[in-house]
Order: structure tokens, then sequence, then C-alpha cells
């Protein structure tokens, strides 16, 4: 119990930090974690406390994740999200799967490391777009896009995973069952909730809470993925008064969230066998990926290097996604490489983001001054 | 004149977003981002990289009421106090000058309340400042008076007492 409240100490301190350095914030809990656990001083250790805390902050984190999730919008500009989504998952999955697999992961492992590797911080780069103020850039709209395409190939990859060692059959009627359930109640209740939502008192946020550990349970009852269910409730809750559940869930997912990220850096162990040079290969590739994706989408989509530059810029940052990846399915390894690949890339993407500007038009400079220099007389 | 075309999106994560284009080219995007800030960005006509200012919800609205013209006229002011803490309460007052054609009238003989909703809480005459005056209190031309009340009662009062 010291352990934790040493860490939450730590965590206070770290978001100091990063909020007076507006640098992001997750790389700083995972480093503090490592500092703290394991692989640095030992003073925290993993125990049931912190690990139930460290669930909840997962599941709030999908849970919001389904709260944002409006397929409709998809639906009503198709082309440009999946032609932007589509370059990314093929380009970035693609590197990170052939990348970790010519490395010497299990065809397994490389698929793992290849999901972390592919699925940008949704978190990093819209607080990076808004604190750089790029809001109105052309290439912001593309990249949000981008993220929500990858919000949604993450529910497959999750789909996937926990799908693999099921009956399959019976494993998608439980789940069809318990969606069907959760929509008959956000469709049926939906006049109930939402005069739950209005009320002044604690219930708002009591049924929140609550809403999202009993989905939690009753899917570990039933064996199917508690992640996916709690997807589902926030896109089924979703459909009543998304906003008054964001507000009641973000002070869990606020905490609780911090916890998921330090106790992760806290498992992490440096002792057996780490090689550093895949790990260091791994990260060089995941900025390198991204700036090819950026590139191919830039130029489809806008017609412009520049804007592929500009995407680039913003979405080198790998984060909480991968780091749920490697908690759920991954071995010790992969979550040694995916918290160095997360540190890396946060670090590097949050420098390419605050300066890309300058990067721009630092270029158009050079390039014109190479223009003059070769004019004919 | 041509219309202006405002376009609103809403960006997952990030808040909803208002767009327009001035007559002349310019580009005005406003944010209101889920973390409560408001960003404003102007791109000038032929430009690429837009300028941008953040700003609380207190002081977007005291932009607001800049850009409305409310605060800066200059013998006619009104200003709008909003409370938050009361539903979102929204209280004009507005100064008036009194026109001829309602010289001699009291304000029980203009119906003021009745017809418009507003209330004149004040007049001034001659650097004299007369606050709540009696239904019984006559006008005279050239008196201002300040008129408390929700914007379309302000409105109503403009229309049936001020122009006639």
């Amino acid at each position: 119990m010291e352990g934790f409240i040493i860490a939450l100490f730590v965590c206070l301190v770290l978001a100091l930090i990063s909020k007076y350095l507006s640098i992001p914030a997750i790389p700083l809990y995972i480093l503090g974690g490592i500092l703290l656990g394991k692989a640095g001083l030992g003073i925290v250790h993993l125990d049931d406390v912190s690990h139930f805390f460290s669930e909840i902050g997962l599941l709030f984190l999908l849970f919001f994740m389904g709260l944002e999730l409006k397929l409709e919008r998809i639906v009503a500009n198709p082309t440009k999200v999946l032609t932007a989504g589509l370059i990314g998952l093929t380009v970035d999955m693609g590197i990170g799967f052939t990348g970790a697999y010519l490395l010497g992961f299990s065809l397994m492992e490389a698929f793992i490391v290849g999901a972390a590797f592919y699925i940008t911080s949704t978190a990093i780069v819209v607080t990076s777009l808004i604190e750089n103020r790029k809001l109105m850039f052309k290439e912001t709209e593309t990249i949000i896009w981008v993220t929500v395409f990858e919000d949604i190939i993450l529910i497959i990859i999750l789909a996937l995973l926990s799908a693999s060692d099921q009956i399959l059959l019976l494993f998608f009627v439980k789940i069809a069952l318990a969606l069907a359930f959760m929509y008959a109640i956000s469709f049926y209740g939906k006049e109930f909730l939402i005069s739950v939502l209005d009320r002044e008192d604690e219930l708002p946020i009591l049924f929140t809470f609550a809403a999202v550990l009993v989905t939690a349970s009753f899917s570990l009852y039933l064996g199917i993925p508690e992640t996916l269910m709690v997807i589902a409730l926030g896109a089924a809750l979703a459909t009543t008064d998304p906003d008054a559940f964001e507000q009641h869930a973000r002070p869990f997912k606020d905490v609780f969230l911090v916890m998921f990220f330090v106790f992760f850096g806290v498992t992490i162990d440096f002792s057996g066998g780490i090689n550093w040079s895949i790990i260091a290969i791994i990260c060089a590739l995941a900025v390198l990926s991204k700036l090819i994706s950026g590139m191919i989408i830039g130029l489809v989509i806008h017609n412009s290097a520049m804007s592929g530059l500009e995407i680039w810029a913003n979405m080198i940052s790998r984060g909480e996604f991968s780091i749920a990846l490697a908690v759920l399915y991954g071995s010790p390894l992969i979550a040694t490489t995916v918290a160095v690949l997360v540190i890396v890339t946060a670090i590097v993407g949050s420098f390419t983001a605050k300066y890309s500007t300058r990067l721009r038009s630092g270029i158009i400079h050079y390039g014109r001054k190479k223009a003059l220099m070769h004019r004919p007389n | 004149m041509s219309a202006m075309s405002l376009r609103s999106l809403n960006l997952p994560g990030v808040g909803t977003k208002y767009e327009f284009q001035t007559d002349k080219g310019d580009t005005v995007a406003i944010f209101f981002t889920k973390t409560g800030t408001i960003q404003m960005y102007t791109l000038q006509k032929g430009c690429h990289t837009p300028s941008a200012a953040e700003m609380t919800p207190v002081e977007a609205r005291r932009l607001g009421n800049i850009l409305t013209g409310a605060i800066i006229e200059a013998d006619q002011e009104s200003v709008e106090i909003a409370f938050s803490a009361l539903a979102d309460l929204r209280v004009t007052i507005h100064s008036f000058l009194i026109p001829k054609t309602v010289s001699g009238k009291t304000i029980e003989d203009l119906q003021i309340r009745a017809k418009t909703g507003a209330t004149v809480i004040a007049v001034c005459r001659n650097d004299m400042n007369i606050v709540n005056p009696a239904p019984s209190f006559v006008f005279e031309a050239g008196d201002t008076a300040l008129v408390i009340g929700e914007s379309d009662q302000i409105k109503m009062f403009e229309r049936q007492i001020t122009v006639d």
C-alpha cells in the first residue's frame, strides 16, 4: 500500500512537470513507473490493489473510446476516412508486423507488436493539435479521421485476439446477445437514463462507475472479452447523452488511467536478455513508417507532400492503446518493447508536432534558394 | 449581398468547429474544444498559415459582445450580462434617447411594461439621474432612459417606444 501512495505522489509531480513544460504526460508516467519498479529502485510492486486500479483505468479508457465512437460520422464521410485509414493500416501495420517478425518475434508476437506499432495515441495527438493551435489546418481533419479509423481497427484486433481461443459460434452468439441487451437498454430506457444523468446528487456518477464495472464483471462471467463489452457499452450509452457520460466518467478515467500507465512502467523488467538494438530498430522504424504513411496520405488526400509532412509530424506518438495491447496480450519482452516505443515516439512526436511549421517553412525556403541558384542567367 | 456560408463540423475527441468565409475571401474558424477553451483562427486570403487566439468562455463572450457592437455605441449603449448560475439567465441593459413623440407622456401612459416587458430603471435628464422613476414620471425630449430586460424585450422597447 505504501508503494501505491508513493506512485500516486510521483504521478502528481510528473503531471505538474508535464503541464508546465507542455510535454505529453504518458511517457513521463511510464518512465516514473520504470524508475520506481522492477527495473529501477524496486520500491513499488504490483499488488492486488494497484492491479485492480490499473484495470479500472484500462476499462475507463475503453469506455471513453466507445462513447466517442460515432459510426454514423464515418458513414457520412466514407471515402476520405477509408482511404486515409487504409493507407495508414497497410503501411504502418505492414512495416510494424514485418519488422518485428524479421527481428525474431514469433508470428503471434509480431502481430501484437505490429498492432501496438500501428495505433497512434489519440490522447497525445488531440492534445498536441489543440496546444499547438493547429485545429484549422486542413490536415487536422484528416488526422482526426485516421485516429477514428484506428479505433475501429483496434476493436477488430481486440475481437480477433480474444476470439482465437474460443468456440467461435458460441462466442459470437454470446457477444451478439450482450450487444442486443445493451442497445435495448439504451433504446428503451433512454428517458430514464437521461433523467438519472440530469440529477444533481451522487446518482449519475455512481451509475456511470457501476455500469462500467458491472459490464466488465458480467463479461468475465459469460466468458466474453470485457474490453470489447466496455467499448460496446460506451457506444450504446452514447446514443443517450454522451456528454453527460463523459463528464461523469472523466474523473475515474483521469485518475485510474494514470495508475494504469505507472504500474505498466512498474512491471517492466530490463534484466532478462533484452536486445536493445532490436528495440532501437523498432523505434526508428516507428518514426519512419509514419513518415511513409503520412506522405502517401498527404499526396492522396491533399495532393501535397507538405501536407504529408504535417500529418507525419503530428501522428508519430504511440501511447495508451499500444500499452493496452501490450498489457492485455503481450509477453514481458513485448511489454518492454512497447514501453520504450511509447516513450521514444511520444517524445520525438511532441517535438515534431511543436516545430512542424518551422520545418515546413524551412524546407520551402531551402527549395526556393536551390531553385534560385539553378536558375539559368 | 451573398449569404455567408457557415460550416459546422463535429470533430470526434476535439470538439465543434464553426467556419465561414467572408465576402472578401478571408476565413474565420472557431473551435469549441472539449477542454473548455475556445480557439479562434483567422486566415487571410492567399495566406497559408492561420493565426490563432485561445480564449476562456468569459473572454469569448466579451469578444462576442464587441463584435455584435453592443458595447461601443456612443450615446446608446448596451451591456448584456449572463448569470451562468441562474440557468444561464441573460439580462440586457440598454440606454435610449427619448424622442419628441414620447415627450410629455408618463411611463404609465406608454404602458411600457405591459407592451414591451422591459422596465425603465433610471432616467438621465440634464446630467441628473432619476433612479427607479415612478409610473407617473413624465418624459421630456432629450431624456436618456436606461431600460433593463431580455434582449427581445429591449428590441420591443426600441420598436414600440423610441421609434414611432
